[in-house]
């Protein structure tokens, strides 16, 4: 421990702590290894504590009294959800799908501009091709209202944390337990206290998906300038106007980010979601997926992931805070701007310039008569009211016109002819194709052959070795390690933080799953910095190369994870190493993304300097690039960290073991108590590294200056 | 402020709309069934409601829901009327909450002790679970004679994961009990169980090495829409032969070889499962008169299964259809 102390020390002489820290470890190695090969059993707590600590039936005793006492104040709770659910699910489904798209199509026109509408027609008329409208409306209502809610709550908390310091500490443990605790372990007795289908599932995707923006509306406010705020109070300007007034209008692109996350992770809990009993396209991809129908999975996973992406598109276009140019003065209206040099680009373009501005004509026509018409009617009344009115529908144009053709569409509908569901005879799939191609690469041998090199070698070398090492490694030699680690790169609070999680873990009997889990995270994580900062690397490079990466990194996150896990189960057997595919599907996004705003974060001037000295492309990599870029990597690191142990309650449905298997079974014997304390297990592990890692990016970023 | 205005404009639009659509129509004969999630469930399911609705002029909300502990709670808590086809071998909640004996033929098939807060009958599917390979692995191998040969072949079945041992891929889930370590090591057989963690994860894997034709020994039920796909052979284990002993208070005490768990699973007589309350009020009093008569075959399930899974019909299409030739569920009516 003394040594320890002393590489703190700042004293001690470099020449000298250059070669220690690295002896440290190295030596720590040599006897872990001897730890482990003299072990003859993997290591246990001794009985006596884990008999002792009976945290399974406290929780059991606990729910039981819950369920008796609270039961009436949940229920009613969650009937005003489902009113408010019911209400936008009937009123989704019911009106023609004309309607819908319409109610879709126009706002994102006026904010996004032809591109965004474009899409989001496109996604919607995806919906009804593939003959999943209803089910796609089920699921806007159910995510609809779950991230209004959550953004309605969630700024709320924003703000209290903002203005309070204690509150803000408070919230912290809270808002990562409720990141990271697998949503699986409160889903079943979520359903005993608020009921079955939309209610329950639209509060346990607000558990999960609040977090985000609750800390992103904190940061945005507590980042504004004092000296803003400041100037506000001179000019005589109370608490309250402070606040709305000048904090969150200027925390607004923080807390829209924090509406993107907050959608994101909502629809990341759509199939999940079935499991309690709530409809939509979760209960289609799952029965899809449960009859192995890889195809049909797949197109209600597009659907979702069209749903996700719409939502965020949107999102951003509300959100940014000064519209581009002025729909009239745009020169190109779907391909980039600076395309216009081109003169094929500027042929492209000709049609829909001569589209928008019939359109354009039309609708300011039809609006000037409108508005003619009323100010002649109320002018009866005030001259002045009639100005007015005129005055503002011919402002609004465009949102009066697209006001008088949802009108136009609804009352088409109900007085005319009713318009109905979508048209079956649109139908447009691509589920027998995805089909035959996972069939054809199942039976191909060359592709078989590759797979299954791949997944002998990863579990021969990497995962049983890995697997072994850490459970033969007895606890106190574990345990100590990490305390230690938490000492030297947090402090001593956070040391017995540690300590004291790490003993109830081993003290809930859950040691070798904890320790299962921690090497199946450990060896994703590595196998995902392995892969994702090579490709981070050439995204920074080549511009184009990271706009197809970005699309593939968008779908890799937002597609149901249960879509791609019956071809990864084809393609590479059930077990671990499928665990461990999913796993890096999953959290390969963050590592890449950082590392390509890393490197291109680090200025120009540097590596111009680097290369006028004559540095090669590897050299300004090497030893510019990369050390300014360490921060964000070490970010993207503990991001990708997070999402693995997150991804390790799914991994079990596949043959996954440690901790989620625990979970799952403990609900499949109705024992919260056991699924909670592995639950728990999987926050604590989770909570310690992130604490580390970000420590140690703190230290780079004061050491860097940044 | 524009914008702020737009956004209020169309909340106030949506808002409105509400009140024109949300109007509710009261029907007294009302059931929320709960629709399994696999291809035979649904089926028997689909029997129940279409007979339900169609003959006994009900109306049946469907709600896909998975099954397992969720599901019986849920019926107890009277959020979903009643469930289909649940096999008693591996249900853990049964135990638990039912207090009346499953009867079939009019004997009493199991006796159950519990809280009586849900109640079931027999739906008339009896399910069988055993270890299978595949019909290819049999034809080329014509010295395979059933479980007692598999040491002998045990290094084909041997993968990067159990070594020199064989695989078995076992029963998916912890919590159905199945105990297929147990068996193995009690009959002596050098293979390794691997719990996959979900039905689908077995049947994917069971899939992708049929279609490239490895051998493989796979647990599985009849019937199943797998075996409508592909041709599997079981390997015929011992006769059922229970044992007292092996139960988690006794710290699962095995009686040896000739019993459970090394022995072939007994015979499931699947259950209707409902709401005691909601059964009990009048009008429903014709819907539980039908539950109790209920009496699907084994035969007709598979048929339909084929029907389903090889020639594309939907659920509802193939009961039609079955409907339309067959008049056993005439019978059933009360």
């Amino acid at each position: 421990m003394a040594l320890y102390q002393d590489l703190n020390n700042q004293s001690l002489q470099s020449k000298f702590s250059g070669y220690f820290v690295p002896a440290i470890i190295l030596l720590s190695i040599i006897i872990s290894l001897i730890l482990v090969s003299f072990g003859e059993d993997k290591s246990e707590f001794p009985e006596f504590i884990t008999d002792a600590f009976t945290f399974t039936a406290w929780v059991n005793q606990g729910e039981d009294f819950l369920k008796a006492n609270i039961k009436e104040y949940t229920r009613a709770i969650s009937s005003y959800v489902k009113e408010g659910y019911f209400l936008l699910e009937d009123f989704l489904i019911d009106s023609s799908w004309l309607f819908v798209t319409a109610l879709l199509v126009i706002p994102s026109l006026a904010f996004g501009g032809i591109k965004l509408a474009t899409f989001i027609l496109f996604g919607t008329m995806y919906w009804g091709m593939v003959g999943l409208w209803e089910s796609a409306m089920e699921t806007l209502a159910l995510m609809g209202l779950s991230v209004f809610l959550s953004v309605v709550i969630g700024v709320l908390l924003g703000v209290c944390c903002a203005l309070s310091d204690r509150f803000e500490r408070t919230m912290k443990p809270i808002l990562d337990i409720m990141q990271v605790m697998p949503a699986f372990v409160y889903l079943i007795p979520a359903m005993f206290f608020f009921g079955i289908g939309g209610a329950p599932a639209i509060l346990a995707t607000m558990i999960y998906s609040m977090p985000p923006i609750i800390r992103l509306t904190n940061l945005g406010i507590r980042q504004v300038p004092n000296e803003t705020i400041e100037t506000a109070t001179s000019f005589g300007s109370n608490r309250g106007q402070i606040l709305f007034k000048v904090q969150i209008p200027l925390a607004l692109p923080s807390i829209m980010m924090g509406v993107n996350q907050t959608i994101m992770m909502a629809l990341a809990l759509v199939v999940l979601a079935t499991f309690i009993g709530a409809q939509g396209l979760g209960s289609d991809i799952w029965v899809a997926i449960r009859k192995l129908d890889v195809g049909a999975g797949m197109e209600g996973g597009l659907c979702v992931l069209l749903m996700a992406i719409m939502f965020d598109r949107f999102g951003k276009a509300v959100s940014r805070e000064t519209v581009t140019l002025p729909a009239d003065s745009q020169k190109f209206y779907i391909l980039p701007q600076n395309w216009d040099i081109y003169p094929l680009a500027r042929l492209f373009e000709k049609p829909f310039t001569y589209i928008h501005f019939t359109f354009a004509f039309m609708f300011s026509g039809i609006v000037r008569i409108f508005a003619y018409f009323l100010e002649q009617v109320l002018s009866l009344i005030s001259k002045k009211i009639a100005i007015a009115f005129s005055q503002f529908i011919n402002l609004h144009y465009f949102f009066i016109t697209g006001l008088l053709f949802l009108i136009g569409i609804y009352l088409y509908d109900i007085h005319v002819t009713s318009i109905g569901t979508f048209p079956e005879s649109w139908n447009l799939s691509i589920r027998d194709q995805i089909s035959s191609g996972v069939s054809a690469l199942t039976v191909n041998p060359t592709f078989i052959a590759i797979t299954k090199t791949i997944r002998s070698s990863v579990i021969i070398y990497l995962l049983r070795p890995f697997d072994m090492y850490l459970t033969y490694l007895p606890y106190w030699f574990t345990i100590g390690t990490l305390v230690i680690v938490s000492w030297a790169s947090v402090g001593f609070r956070f040391a017995i933080t540690t300590l004291v999680l790490l003993l109830f873990i081993g003290a809930c009997n859950i040691w070798t799953e904890a320790m299962i889990t921690l090497s199946s995270v450990l060896i994703s994580v590595l196998l995902c910095f392995l892969i994702g900062v090579p490709i981070g690397i050439l995204a920074s490079y080549s511009q184009r190369f990271q706009s197809i990466n970005e699309v593939i990194l968008d779908a890799m996150q937002t597609l149901p994870y249960f879509c791609y896990l019956i071809p990864v189960l084809m393609f590479f057997g059930g077990g671990a190493f499928s665990a461990l595919l999913a796993t890096i599907i999953y959290s390969i996004p963050p590592i890449i993304r950082l590392t390509v705003l890393g490197l291109s974060q680090v200025s120009s001037t540097y590596s111009e300097v680097s290369t006028s000295f004559g540095g090669s492309l590897i050299q300004t990599l090497r030893k510019i690039k990369f050390p300014l870029a360490i921060p964000s990597l070490v970010m993207g690191f503990n991001q990708t960290v997070m999402m693995a142990f997150a991804m390790q309650i799914v991994t079990p449905l596949i043959g996954g073991k440690g901790l989620g298997l625990e979970v799952f079974n403990g609900l499949a014997r109705s024992d919260t108590g056991r699924a909670l304390a592995a639950g728990i297990g999987i926050c604590l592990l989770a909570m310690i590294i992130d604490r580390i890692s970000l420590a140690w990016t703190k230290k780079q970023r004061d050491a860097l200056g940044i | 402020m524009k914008k702020s205005f737009f956004t209020n404009a169309f909340l106030a639009l949506i808002m409105s709309s509400f009140l024109v659509l949300s109007a509710g129509t009261a029907n007294a004969k009302r059931l929320t069934a709960a629709v399994a999630d696999w291809t035979g469930g649904e089926i028997t399911c689909q029997v129940a409601v279409s007979i339900l609705e169609q003959e006994l002029g009900y109306k049946v909300e469907r709600i896909v829901f998975p099954s397992g502990t969720g599901l019986w709670e849920a019926i107890a808590a009277g959020d979903i009327d009643f469930a289909c086809e649940s096999w008693p071998g591996y249900a853990e909640a049964d135990d638990v909450m039912l207090n009346a004996p499953l009867i079939y033929d009019g004997e009493v098939v199991v006796e159950y002790s519990g809280t009586g807060e849900v109640i079931a009958f027999t739906t008339g599917i009896i399910g069988a679970s055993d270890y299978y390979v595949p019909k290819y692995f049999m034809d080329a191998n014509p010295d395979f004679n059933g479980w007692e040969d598999l040491n002998k072949f045990k290094a084909e079945f041997a993968t990067v994961e159990t070594g020199s041992k064989g695989r078995l891929i076992g029963c998916p889930v912890a919590g159905w009990n199945c105990h297929d370590q147990k068996r193995l090591d009690i009959m002596g057989i050098d293979f390794e169980a691997v719990e996959l963690g979900t039905e689908t994860a077995l049947l994917a894997e069971a899939q992708g090495a049929f279609d490239r034709k490895e051998p493989f020994l796979m647990y599985l039920w009849e019937p199943h829409f797998f075996f409508g796909k592909n041709e599997m052979v079981g390997i015929g284990l011992p006769a059922h032969q229970s044992c007292d002993s092996f139960t988690e208070a006794n710290n699962w005490q095995d009686c040896g070889k000739g019993s459970w768990p090394a022995t072939n699973w007994p015979k499931d007589y699947t259950m209707n499962y409902m709401n005691p309350e909601v059964m009990a009020k009048p009008e429903n009093a014709e819907a539980l008169a039908f539950f109790k008569k209920m009496k699907f075959q084994n035969g007709d399930q598979a048929k339909m299964l084929v029907r389903v899974d090889s020639d594309g019909l939907s659920i509802e299409e193939a009961v039609q259809e079955w409907k339309d030739s067959s008049s056993d569920w005439k019978n059933w009516l009360p």
